[in-house]
């Protein structure tokens, strides 16, 4: 029990990161789980981290007023590019977050009376990592939810095959409108929970790194079912952490080539459904041979 | 006048490097279908590679130039060979790839930022030519006339290559589709290695000479060559060399003229407007031709 203690008191603050990463990756996972590749969510997290850090400094709100006040910011941002966007071949759609990530940093660059400008603002903050551990669990019940939806299959079959998709009565276009205001709602609280953990906000803080990191724990962790997303962050995060003990100054490099193995060995990430599945009929029919 | 005039060739130049980089992360994108993050890594290799050579061994600035060219070659050979090889076997699509290439991004930043110490190095004075030419009145220095014709040299030599020679044909070919390209005599594996090399090579020598020109040898070197590099590339059209330069001198003049006459804060905006405005309304870009699409 002692050990467990030690390790909570010398990683909380590790544990905090992989949670508000998770937010990122689920929102990253809710379009790739409808067959879009998009970097949107870095713009979305900072919507909602800027929001939530000017409704904090100003009216002094708790993290949970602040939840359902920037998921709403978020989904409609969701909607909004969902609605630009959409109409975009695959490739385009990824160039173009990538386009939006770039604008939203020159945006909040330049408006420093709600952003902070260049050099960023404080803000005040009483998250605690339970409350944080407790909004991991909402989410994670929220995706499971979806998952065994009506939504859920859908999303599926539109990202297996469009076409396919469309000639069961499945709208393509509806379904991943709807993944997009999924992830912008996620993205947002992420971004939220981001300011309130750093207890600091500045350009920097969402920008293409997030991004690269956030779609690469995604598909290191498996992309095709939502606790990989999970896994996927918590392993990104602890991993340069867990690195520093053995390889100093190296430790971020582990974590690409981590990431290259997995790729390349395991192309399905950690997490694979179908895997798994495969492994369970393949010992039920040992199981009726013997 | 004179100001104008003086920023005009600023323009010109920060855009050939914009222009000179974009060259070879587009060549990458239209033949092997790659988004690669991992692209600018291989201009800051190359320009660290080339700054650490002319230290230790005091090589005449043309030698360093090809020790970058060579190292962002090299370099873009390793990660293809490890990072995307493995993935075309396969037949995978965009995404793996991406991942992989960030994989290497993570990796080579991270090392660029170890083998500068985590600073920005500069070219030591008499390492590069340091001219200052007067048209009129209006000064230009050495580097920038090197830039401009360098990226002039470049862009015009890979649109011969493209478009007129046979292996430029074997490179649209495999571009199209490796399997039929094979049908026909050509063999993709190969050509695939080539094109690798001089993508790193053309992003290699814009590396060298962005890290002579703005005085910093450092990991963020190849990270805003990227994001530039990136928006003339989708301006321009990715699959023709021309649209490119054009599009990487056009935003370099915008990007200047528009800190020195609007506000600097601006300065990024305007190009990212421009790209975001290109992918939703054009996104064959301004030379692409209608009807090109990646099976």
């Amino acid at each position: 029990m002692q050990v467990l203690l030690d390790f909570w008191a010398a990683y909380r603050s590790t544990v905090a990161f992989a949670i508000v990463n998770a937010f990122f990756a689920l929102s990253t996972y809710a379009v790739l789980g409808a067959g879009i590749l998009s970097f949107a969510t870095v713009a979305f997290a900072a919507i909602g981290g800027f929001l939530g850090a000017q409704i904090a400094l100003s009216l002094g709100l708790g993290v949970f007023w602040l939840v359902p006040v920037t998921a709403l910011a978020g989904l409609a941002s969701g909607y909004l590019v969902a609605a630009i966007f959409l109409r975009l071949d695959s490739h385009w759609m990824a160039l173009a977050s990538l386009a939006l990530i770039l604008i939203t940093r020159v945006v909040v660059i330049n408006l420093p009376s709600v952003t902070g400008g260049v050099n960023g603002m404080s803000v005040p903050s009483s998250v605690t990592l339970w409350m944080l551990v407790l909004m991991l669990a909402l989410i994670a019940l929220v995706f499971y939810q979806i998952n065994n939806s009506w939504y859920g299959i859908a999303a599926t079959a539109v990202r297996e095959d469009p076409a396919v998709a469309s000639t069961l009565g499945i709208s393509p276009r509806k379904i991943q409108m709807i993944a997009f205001c999924i992830s912008g709602a996620v993205g947002s609280v992420g971004g939220m929970l981001l300011a309130m953990v750093l207890k600091f906000v500045s350009p920097d803080t969402y920008f293409i790194h997030l991004a690269f990191t956030m779609i690469a724990a995604v598909v290191l962790g498996g992309s095709y079912h939502w606790a990989g997303a999970i896994i996927g962050a918590a392993v990104f995060t602890a991993l340069p952490i867990a690195a520093q003990a053995v390889i100093p100054q190296f430790e971020h490099v582990a974590n690409g080539i981590v990431l290259l193995l997995i790729m390349i060995f395991m192309p399905r990430g950690l997490i694979d459904p179908r895997a798994i599945r495969l492994r369970r009929q393949a010992r039920a029919s040992r199981g009726t041979l013997s | 006048m004179s100001l104008f005039l003086e920023q005009l060739i600023n323009g010109i130049a920060l855009g050939s490097l914009y222009a000179l980089f974009g060259l070879g992360f587009g060549l990458v994108f239209s033949t092997l279908g790659i988004l690669n993050a991992a692209h600018g890594c291989y201009a800051s290799w190359a320009a660290i590679a080339a700054f650490y050579f002319a230290q230790w061994f005091q090589l005449p600035f043309v030698a360093a130039v090809a020790v970058g060219i060579g190292a962002g070659g090299l370099l873009a050979l390793l990660v293809d060979r490890i990072a995307f090889q493995p993935l075309r076997d396969r037949g995978h699509e965009m995404l793996g790839a991406l991942i992989t290439s960030i994989a290497f991004w993570i990796i080579l930043d991270n090392l660029a930022g170890l083998a500068t110490g985590q600073q920005s190095l500069t070219f030591p004075r008499g390492t590069y030519p340091n001219h200052l030419f007067r048209i009129g009145d209006i000064p230009v220095s050495a580097m920038q006339l090197i830039t401009i014709v360098s990226m002039i040299v470049v862009t015009v030599g890979l649109h011969l290559l493209i478009a007129r020679s046979r292996f430029g044909s074997a490179m649209r070919a495999v571009g199209w589709n490796p399997n039929a390209a094979a049908l026909s005599g050509v063999d993709p594996a190969r050509t695939m290695v080539v094109i690798a090399f001089l993508a790193g090579a053309t992003s290699g020598f814009a590396g060298v000479l962005g890290g002579v020109m703005t005085a910093n040898v450092s990991y963020s070197l190849g990270e805003s060559l990227m994001l530039k590099g990136f928006a003339a590339v989708v301006v321009g059209g990715y699959n023709d060399v021309r649209g490119t330069a054009l599009a990487g001198v056009a935003l370099g003049i915008l990007e200047v003229m528009t800190s020195q006459y609007l506000s600097s804060g601006l300065r990024d905006g305007i190009t990212y407007a421009l790209l975001l405005g290109f992918l939703l309304l054009r996104p064959r870009g301004l030379f692409g031709s209608a009807g090109y699409s990646r099976a």
